[in-house]
């Protein structure tokens, strides 16, 4: 049976599972080393996902979508900018709303717009990129291997891929650039970076800015990648796994991503178990809190020792 | 032709007429010196000069042309550089990371990190200040910190370095090396101004001194035509005591008794290696030390905020070796923390709640658990009177009191509560003259009003000028007694560093038998 688990299959649906996790992490990184808490990841992709759905239905291409899901998530977080950068109110709060308004804005556009609840109509899925026969004739270790190799790397769309360049991307550019620099300077000592004649608000406004954009792309892939269609509350608290995961690796992008892995493979395995639950003797549920149980494990045992920057959450008054 | 100058300056905050009419020259290669107390109106000036306040009135001039200087982009531009009272660094960022912060070499928004290291190391060496570019911030000595924080500015090509209360932060032998810097830097060309209310600080480097009082300037000297009397006169407007008469002790009997205790430190080392001595009412009894030689432990331990591991302290008789803080208070011990902010006051209380935090379950403040607004404003009004708080009223909140202000609130709340005995931790650590003078008093009132005090400071004058005994700690363990008239600064500071062999010296430690010191136990 063990071999019926760990199949390439299970690795391939890992890397996957923690895409939107990883995009929604990375932005959530970013954010907060600008000193900006984002509790609202939740929300955006959310939107993300919703908006990505109903422009691909609109317009039948789901390209558009992906775009209208990054501009929606860019939306939605320019609220949480407002109020938290400009109006210095609680971070949390702000977050917190966004989520409740992420929720009730998407049911309702689904009844404005679909005349229903639940779930939308399906849309065409974006395909996987690249198309490698599996099989090569033969068999044997070779084949083998490749058939490994080609399902958990070559099997996945384009938004797993982009995902990990982002991760990569972002990395080099937050020790490498002056972007970089400045933003992990802004959510540890804010009048430090202010006296030096950098702009406080307008760094955490892009940052900002730049994790809805990510938070919305995670949506994007969820929708239109992944599932094909929208429904209500989809995210599922995915949201909060990145902010996780965000914690656990440290808030870098690199270590972003290898967390939502992490996270991403107890999702994999979750749902492969799913499939076994006939011959393993544990109700499903149990299965199904194997992501979030990971997540508080995760939380109480590492972000102890996990500093965070420290003036994240902190509103940035001058003078 | 000065380099800078101030016209007329007025800066108003609500309420508060923070700079009047103040002017200022600052020529090439010279040290000003801006003397005044805290809430003089210093620091606000040198803000206005470095572009964080805009002024309400005059004009500041830079190589003879008016400028508005609108932000410190603008004054860095200028070639004016601040070195903050807190600092602004970066903890987790590397030395090259915060000296290059703003202005990094590279191209396309990339760093040249290499180009940046360079140029950092060119300059440390130039202006011989050695630092390693590549140390982050966070392990580094609040010295070497402050010294990124002017290499920063000399990298930004500050022709005048601003340097707010410089030395608030450094040890003596910190604050020896930042003067020598500083003299080098103005022998290289530079300008500074430099921002205190130590009136020894300014006499030893100032060229020249403008002296600071109630946002006014009130007088221009050198240091060769004025000393630290006259200085501290045109700074508080009266006559100051530097150091305060006081009678002969009238020794009662014993009240705090420490009896051989061991106490560990944060990390779990021991830092009070078997320490015992007593107190009588009646007597100032002073622990002299370098800072970090188990000083912090051994007052937490007596205070009931630490638990020892080993030996007992007895207050008039009483076991209070495990009271916690509570029970300590009951016990009649007051407490003046070395650290208001964290440990003195909570800032977001206002003074009435402060002034009678720890009283808070007593009559008449409190009757079966609940407070009575009235009676703690009452408390707190004759508090505020009988120690002299300047605050408008009592429900000002403690963290808008100038330091003076906000330690006397902690004072008053202590010794208020008429304690058998005081515990004072540098009690007038970053205190002006007036207010140093102030807190001296109260303690000697206390003594001589027959209770026990435990004086612990850092700064030898204030033991010298307080203390019926002192007892030197060095790591962990008492090393020598005096009687006040038998010291002096100099032996003092020789057994504090150590100077008198780790060896213990036993006829330091009362109730222990005479024996011949051996010698040489570590």
């Amino acid at each position: 049976m063990l071999a019926d688990i760990i199949t390439p299959d299970l690795f391939a649906s890992a890397l996957r599972m923690a895409t939107p996790l990883a995009l929604a992490a990375i932005g959530g990184t970013i954010c907060e080393r600008s000193g900006v808490v984002n509790i609202a990841l939740e929300g955006i992709m959310l939107c993300g996902a919703f908006a990505g759905v109903a422009v691909t239905l609109a317009v039948g291409n789901a390209w558009l979508g992906v775009l209208a899901a990054v501009l929606a998530g860019v939306v939605i977080a320019a609220i949480h900018a407002f109020t938290s950068i400009n109006l210095r109110s609680d971070q949390v709060v702000s977050g917190t709303a966004i989520n409740i308004l992420a929720l009730g804005l998407t049911g309702f556009l689904m009844e404005i717009l679909y005349g229903h609840p639940g779930t939308t109509e399906a849309v065409t899925t974006i395909k996987p990129i690249f198309r490698f026969a599996s099989e090569r004739g033969g068999g044997g270790f070779v084949a083998e291997v490749w058939h490994w190799v080609n399902t958990i790397l070559f099997s996945h769309t384009p938004i797993v891929y982009m995902a990990i360049i982002i991760a990569i991307a972002m990395q080099w550019a937050m020790y490498n650039t002056r972007w970089g620099l400045h933003l992990r300077a802004l959510g540890e000592h804010p009048r430090a970076v202010d006296t030096v004649g950098v702009s406080v608000l307008k760094g955490r406004w892009i940052a900002v800015l730049i994790s809805g954009a990510l938070a919305g792309l995670a949506g994007a892939n969820l929708t239109l990648e992944q599932v094909g269609s929208f429904t209500e509350n989809m995210t599922n608290g995915r949201g909060f796994i990145a902010l996780a995961a965000n914690i656990f690796g440290r808030w870098t992008p690199v270590g972003s991503y290898g967390a939502s892995l992490l996270f991403g493979f107890a999702d994999a395995l979750q749902i492969k178990l799913q499939i076994f639950r006939g011959e393993i003797n544990i109700p499903p549920q149990f299965f199904l809190m194997l992501p979030y149980i990971l997540t508080v494990i995760v939380l109480a045992g590492v972000v102890g020792r996990s500093v965070g920057p420290a003036a994240v959450g902190k509103p940035y008054e001058k003078g | 032709m000065p380099l800078l100058e101030l016209r007329e300056i007025t800066k108003v905050f609500p309420g508060v007429l923070a700079n009047d009419r103040v002017s200022m020259r600052l020529e090439r290669g010279e040290i000003v010196a801006l003397l005044g107390e805290n809430g003089a109106g210093k620091s606000t000036l040198m803000n206005v000069v470095y572009g964080l306040l805009t002024a309400d009135g005059g004009e500041v001039l830079v190589d003879d042309a008016p400028v508005k200087i609108k932000s410190p982009r603008h004054a860095i531009d200028l070639g004016i550089g601040m070195v903050h009272q807190h600092f602004m660094l970066v903890e987790p960022l590397t030395v090259t990371e915060n000296i290059v912060l703003g202005r990094e070499p590279g191209r396309l928004g990339v760093i040249d990190f290499a180009t940046a290291r360079e140029r950092v190391r060119e300059i440390s060496e130039r202006y011989g200040l050695r630092v390693d570019p590549d140390a982050k911030i966070i392990d580094l000595s609040v010295g070497m910190q402050q010294r990124v924080e002017i290499l920063k500015a000399l990298y930004q090509g500050a022709r005048v370095l601003i340097l707010d209360e410089p030395t608030a932060v450094l040890t003596p032998q910190e604050v020896t090396e930042l003067f020598t810097v500083v003299r080098s830097l103005v022998d290289e060309g530079l300008s500074a101004v430099f921002i205190t209310h130590k009136l020894e600080e300014v006499v030893a480097i100032a060229d020249r001194i403008l002296v600071m009082r109630d946002g006014k300037v009130v007088g221009e000297t050198t240091p060769a035509a004025t000393d630290e009397i006259g200085l501290a006169r045109m700074m508080v407007g009266r006559d100051v005591v530097l150091r305060i008469e006081k009678g002969a002790s009238k020794r009662g009997a014993t009240v705090l008794e420490v009896e051989d205790i061991h106490v560990d430190d944060d990390r779990g080392l021991e830092a009070v290696k078997g320490i015992s001595f007593s107190v009588s009412g009646g007597e100032i009894l002073a622990i002299a030390g370098v800072d970090g030689n188990g000083q912090r432990e051994l007052v937490e331990s007596i205070v009931g905020l630490r638990r020892p591991k080993g030996g007992r302290i007895e207050l008039k008789g009483n076991d209070i070796t495990h009271a916690n803080a509570r029970a300590s208070i009951e016990a009649g011990v007051s407490h003046i923390p070395e650290d208001r902010h964290r440990r003195g006051l909570v800032l977001e209380f206002d003074i009435a709640e402060n002034i009678i935090l720890g009283d808070h379950r007593t009559p008449p403040v409190a009757r079966n658990g609940i407070m009575h607004p009235k009676a703690i404003t009452e408390v707190a009004r004759k508090r505020i009177a009988d120690y002299d708080i300047r605050t408008p009223s009592e429900r000002v909140d403690a963290e808008n009191l100038s330091g003076g202000n906000q330690q006397k609130v902690v004072v008053a709340r202590e010794i208020g509560r008429n304690p058998e005995l005081l515990v004072a931790a540098q009690p007038t650590r970053g205190l002006d003259v007036g207010a140093i003078e102030f807190v001296h008093r109260q303690i000697i009132r206390e003594r001589d009003a027959g209770k026990a005090v435990l004086l612990v400071s850092l700064e030898l004058e204030e033991v010298l000028s307080l203390a019926d005994r002192i007892l030197v700690i060095y790591e962990g363990r008492i090393v020598k007694e005096f009687a006040v008239a038998d010291a002096d600064a100099e032996t003092l500071g020789y057994y504090m560093t150590g100077g008198g062999g780790s060896k213990i010296d036993k006829d330091a430690i009362p109730g222990t038998p005479e024996t011949p010191a051996t010698g040489g136990d570590e």
